[in-house]
């Protein structure tokens, strides 16, 4: 008898347990973000930013963003600007050696110089847009961030997400940032900044397609409350594993405009 | 006896019965407190507002790294950020523009790299702090600036607005791409500021690869002087390292100098004031003799007279310090642009709208004012104290009380030249001992040289009076001999007035003095430096400071020289330099302009062709005896290629600033320091050419693409003496404040040393003095009075002047300037003397014309 109830009993619990098991926390989200977003490092886009100010305003520029996955370094990000015709030619050039060492520089074609960013500078406003240099950077190097599902399923776009609060380990000038991260795509779709308990920026992530196997949003909103200001970066078009070559991803290519 | 009861009945008594002498009094008090109060508040709001300026523009910063005023090569920040414990050290460039669209006026032009300062500086170019439309069209367009809502509110800027700035280039168009919101750095300057990318700047500028300043920040937990040790290390000699509130400091060193002469005079003007109690007083101790000798009978103590007087200044005094807090406060806010608009041109740039209270400066005007009252006061007081009762109500005069024999006055007189004397030996010969470097002392010797002075006035009268009664007392006639005997016979209570009037006159020409010896030595070596016909300058052609200068390209020499009539062109360079950490003025043009090297042309020539031999400088006097360098020592000095040794050929007069001058031939700058720009050209025209014509056709030929300032030697002579008129603005009204004080000082003495002779005076109606000659004799008693105290006044007031001049302006500036007697204002003051005596003597001699001979008789 006393047999017979101990089975009972173990069966039990490792029928209550099993869930528990297959349970995902948010680091484990991340990493599965964190692997999307590492499927699409080698990349070529076409986009447009439109920029809206408070006043409704609008300012269109067009872009071209090179990617390479630079193992063994984490990876190399050229974005050169098109138009208009007096933005032609500013370019953006980012070096990640590991996920969280990277070096930036900007060129503005009228100095015929090149600038180096602070990496610190990594929240500021990405040449006057809302995105930041991060959001247009690669993927982070999570063991810089604490994670933490607040909810498991939240419909967004009426697809299921993980609600999942991210905290910065280094200060940064944001305190945390809630993500909503689409189930079985893993990526996110939306992404709310907050500085202590203000939300001060949000972005939503839509028309979400998936190109070669991976799920990308065509298009990203990013709003900030505190300047009335906000951008649409529309993917105008996308190539994958497009394999550049290094020399791609150099000072010279930045101040040649990627020619 | 109850003190409040006697004040109430005797001292209100007193105010009713001599009111014209208290508010006198009172007035030299209050004008006293005024200029106390006005210049300390001045002084402060304008510290003040370089400081907050400053510290808007330095935000986050720990340390500052500053050379030479040309700039220093941008690769230093690289070597700077490599140093350990620096969290960010970010490049700036802090120069001037002249905006000529618009109100053509100069602005402060910060240059920063809006890619990296937000480490630094609070603010955004997308947030709440500005407003700019398009960040990224702002980094990438050179032609971007940023100005303040205030400027634009002012000017009438909006966005996207072209506005016309004179650069080194010229004239350039630059467009508005933001307005940034008055707070952090826009609020610098009263908002006289405007912001480019640092890239911009230096394209604008003319300072391509070359920064101004590094702003620092430190790592958390860093030691500061261990990484500032380490930044020193880091860098070539020559450049500064400093904290901002050192920078500020430096400033302050700086101004200090200026304020400190006008600290000086404003408190002269108490101790003038302070006579002018003292002068009461005792005038009302003689008045009221009978008086303290009925209440001494009654059994008033000692104690209780010193205290009825103290307690009635006590209020004058309180009343007339209070009015003086409340002036003062009023002028500071009317003078306090003015002054900022000197410090501006002569010193650092800075921007002043309105006075910032504290309450030091009125606490302390109302304790000067106070305390001033109670000592001048305290010496007659305690005099009256030692009046007997039976001698007071028997009418003993005055002079019998012996409180002052001439033989003691001498004494005192003696010792004070003495103690002034020996303070002055030690700003002259001891000119850097700490003690020295307190204007306070100098304020009291020559204090003591015009109280010692005072002191043998009754010996200085009696010989007057002797001079007069034998020579001049007959050409009056009867009224002339009278008068003479009169002075004669009251010899000490004619002194106490007569030194009274001799006082306010002696500050006052000590004060006029030494501001005219200072302008007429400056204009001396102005007229001696100017070299040439014409004048070409791209900022107002009299700052010293440079923060109305655009420097111009050294180029524009060659088409200069393309003007017709033009024969020879010399360019001039003026930046400054940081030397052995103190600020100092490198100027370079041709050292030909110095006497005693006018004939060294040959010399210049192998400079530029020998390595062999060092070049060679010439520093100004501050400079030696700040830096203790003597002719034939070598300098080194900090040149953007590391430091350069110099050969000193000379010490030289050269007053373009206080800070200390070096000065060089420019060829021998341009080599060491890479720079090719200059501030001035001296133009020199060909015999027969129409100098006015030469310079309208430079107007014509360069108008168009840069804002020029073409003057003729003379007019360029008569701007700078403009700007010394500016800079000695606030010394002239204070010259004003004492001689408005003094001629105060001059109708109290006159009318109370009249108005108290009314028994004389119907003694001798009653002998059968006619009216006419009563009020001639009073009259003529007035002015002889009058023109004693100026003489005497007018003597010691050069004497004080000079060491003044000696003492406190090569101490404190290393400067030699020849002392020049103010001929004009000294006559001015004698007849001025002469004419408020007289004009003091009028009202009291028509009184006592028409007095009732038995009433005059019975008056005491």
């Amino acid at each position: 008898m006393n047999k017979k109830c101990a089975a009972v009993c173990i069966f039990v619990l490792v029928f209550l347990m099993l869930p528990m098991a297959y349970a995902m926390n948010g680091r484990d989200v991340f990493e599965k973000v964190q692997a999307v977003r590492n499927s699409k490092l080698d990349q070529k886009v076409d986009a447009t930013m439109m920029l809206f100010d408070k006043g409704g305003g609008k300012r269109t520029r067009t872009l071209t963003m090179y990617g390479k996955d630079a193992s063994p370094e984490a990876y190399k990000i050229l974005i050169v600007f098109n138009s208009p015709a007096d933005l032609k030619g500013v370019g953006f050039l980012l070096h990640a050696h590991t996920f969280a060492d990277r070096d930036l520089w900007a060129y503005f074609p009228e100095y015929k110089r090149i600038r180096r960013i602070p990496a610190t500078s990594q929240d500021d406003s990405f040449f006057g847009s809302d995105f930041s240099y991060d959001d247009l950077s690669g993927p982070p190097d999570l063991d810089d961030y604490s994670f933490k599902i607040l909810r498991e399923e939240e419909m967004i776009d009426n697809k299921p997400c993980y609600v999942i609060e991210v905290t910065p380990k280094k200060p940064r000038k944001y305190t945390k940032y809630i993500t909503w991260v689409a189930k079985n795509l893993w990526i996110p779709t939306k992404v709310e900044y907050y500085r202590d308990k203000e939300l001060y920026r949000s972005g939503t992530f839509k028309n979400i397609r998936v190109i070669d196997g991976i799920p990308t949003p065509f298009e990203m909103e990013m709003a900030n409350f505190k300047t009335r200001h906000r951008t649409i970066l529309t993917i105008q078009y996308i190539n994958y594993n497009t394999k550049y070559p290094n020399d791609l991803f150099t000072q010279k290519t930045l101040e040649r405009g990627a020619k | 006896m109850n003190l409040w009861n006697l004040i109430r009945h005797i001292t209100l008594k007193h105010f009713l019965l001599r009111k014209t002498q208290m508010f006198m009094a009172a007035a030299g008090i209050c004008l006293g407190v005024t200029a106390i109060v006005s210049i300390g508040v001045v002084n402060k709001s304008v510290l003040y507002s370089f400081e907050d300026s400053f510290n808007r523009v330095t935000g986050k910063a720990k340390l500052q790294i500053t050379g030479a005023q040309s700039g220093f090569p941008e690769t230093l920040v690289e070597k700077v950020q490599a140093v350990q414990g620096v969290e960010y050290a970010v490049p700036v460039i802090e120069t001037d523009g002249m905006l000529v669209s618009g109100k053509e006026r100069s602005i402060m032009i910060l240059g920063v790299d809006v890619l990296v300062d937000t480490q630094v500086r609070d603010y955004s170019l997308s947030g709440d702090s500005a407003d700019v439309p398009d960040p990224l069209l702002f980094l990438a367009k050179p032609d971007s600036i940023l100005v303040t809502k205030t400027m634009a509110d002012r000017e009438g800027f909006v966005l996207d607005q072209k506005i016309q700035v004179q650069t080194v280039d010229g004239i350039k168009n630059l467009r508005i791409r933001g307005i940034l919101n008055p707070e952090g750095p826009a609020k610098a300057m009263g908002g006289n500021m405007a912001m480019m990318d640092i890239y911009a700047a230096q394209m604008a500028f003319g300072k391509n690869g070359r920064i101004d300043r590094i702003d620092v920040s430190l790592r958390e937990g860093e030691d500061l002087e261990t990484v500032r040790q380490a930044i020193v290390d880091a860098l070539p000699q020559g450049y500064m390292v400093d904290t901002p509130a050192g920078r500020t400091k430096q400033v302050e060193e700086m101004i200090a100098r200026f304020q400190k002469g006008l600290d000086l005079i404003s408190y002269l003007s108490i101790f003038v004031g302070m006579y002018l109690i003292y002068n009461a007083v005792s005038i009302s101790v003689v008045n009221r003799r009978k008086e303290i000798g009925i209440l001494r009978a009654l059994g008033c103590l000692r104690r209780d007279i010193i205290l009825l007087f103290l307690g009635e200044i006590l209020i004058i005094s309180v009343i007339a310090s209070g009015i003086g807090v409340g002036l003062g406060l009023l002028a500071a806010d009317s003078l306090v642009s003015a002054f900022g608009k000197v410090i501006s041109e002569v010193y650092v740039r800075t921007s002043v709208s309105g006075i910032h209270f504290t309450w030091f400066y009125p606490l302390l005007g109302l304790a000067c004012g106070i305390i001033a009252s109670l000592m001048a006061a305290f010496f007659p007081a305690r005099a009256s104290s030692f009046i007997s009762p039976v001698s007071a109500i028997r009418s003993v005069p005055y002079a019998e009380e012996k409180f002052f024999t001439t033989k003691r006055l001498n004494i005192a007189g003696v010792l004070s030249l003495m103690f002034s004397s020996v303070i002055f030996a030690m700003y002259k010969f001891i000119g850097d001992s700490p003690l020295t470097k307190d204007v306070t002392l100098l304020i009291i010797a020559q204090l003591m040289v015009a109280v010692g002075v005072s002191f043998f006035t009754p010996a200085f009268l009696k010989g007057f009076v002797f001079v007069f009664n034998r020579f001049f007392a007959s050409g009056f006639g009867t009224a002339g001999r009278l008068a003479g005997l009169s002075l004669q016979k009251n010899l000490i209570r004619n002194s106490v007035a007569v030194a009274a009037v001799f006082f306010g006159i002696s500050v006052f020409v000590a004060s006029v003095g030494f501001t005219h010896s200072i302008k007429q030595s400056v204009v001396k070596w102005l007229d001696s430096m100017i070299i040439g016909d014409i004048i070409v300058t791209s900022g107002h052609p009299g700052s010293s400071a440079n923060a109305h200068i655009i420097p111009m390209p050294v180029e524009m020499a060659e088409q200069l020289k393309k003007v017709p009539g033009v024969k020879r062109v010399a360019p001039w360079r003026r930046i400054f330099m940081q030397y052995n950490g103190r600020r100092v003025l490198l100027s370079a043009a041709s050292l030909a302009r110095y006497p005693g090297f006018r004939n060294d042309e040959t010399h210049q020539a192998a400079n530029r062709t020998s390595n062999q031999k060092k070049d060679r400088v010439v520093v100004s006097e501050p400079f030696a005896a700040i830096f203790k360098v003597k002719k034939g020592d070598v300098i080194t000095l900090p040149t953007p290629a590391g430091p350069v040794k110099f050969d000193v050929a000379g010490i030289v007069i050269d007053y373009s600033s206080d800070a200390g001058v070096i000065a060089m031939d420019i060829p021998t700058y341009q080599r060491h320091w890479n720079d090719m720009l200059c501030n001035s050209f001296f133009l020199a025209v060909h015999p027969g050419a129409n100098v006015k014509e030469v310079c309208a056709e430079i107007q014509r030929s360069f108008g168009v693409e840069r804002k020029l300032y073409v003057l003729s030697s003379l007019e360029f002579k008569e701007e700078i003496h403009k700007i010394l008129d500016d800079e000695f603005f606030f010394n002239y009204a204070l010259n004003t404040v004492t001689l408005m004080i003094a001629c105060l000082g001059i109708i109290v003495a006159l009318l109370a040393s009249v108005m108290e002779r009314i028994r004389e005076i119907g003694t001798l109606r009653a002998i059968g003095t006619l009216r006419r000659q009563i009020y001639g004799i009073i009259i003529l008693e007035s002015i002889l009075m009058g023109v004693a105290g100026g003489i005497l006044g007018s003597v010691a007031g050069i004497f004080a002047g000079w060491v003044s001049l000696e003492g406190f302006f090569s101490a404190n500036y290393g400067s030699a300037a020849q002392y020049h007697l103010p001929w004009s204002s000294i006559i001015m003051i004698l007849c001025l003397s002469a004419g408020l005596a007289a004009l003091s003597g009028v009202i009291p001699a028509q009184k006592a014309a028409k007095t009732n001979i038995v009433e005059a008789l019975s008056y005491e």
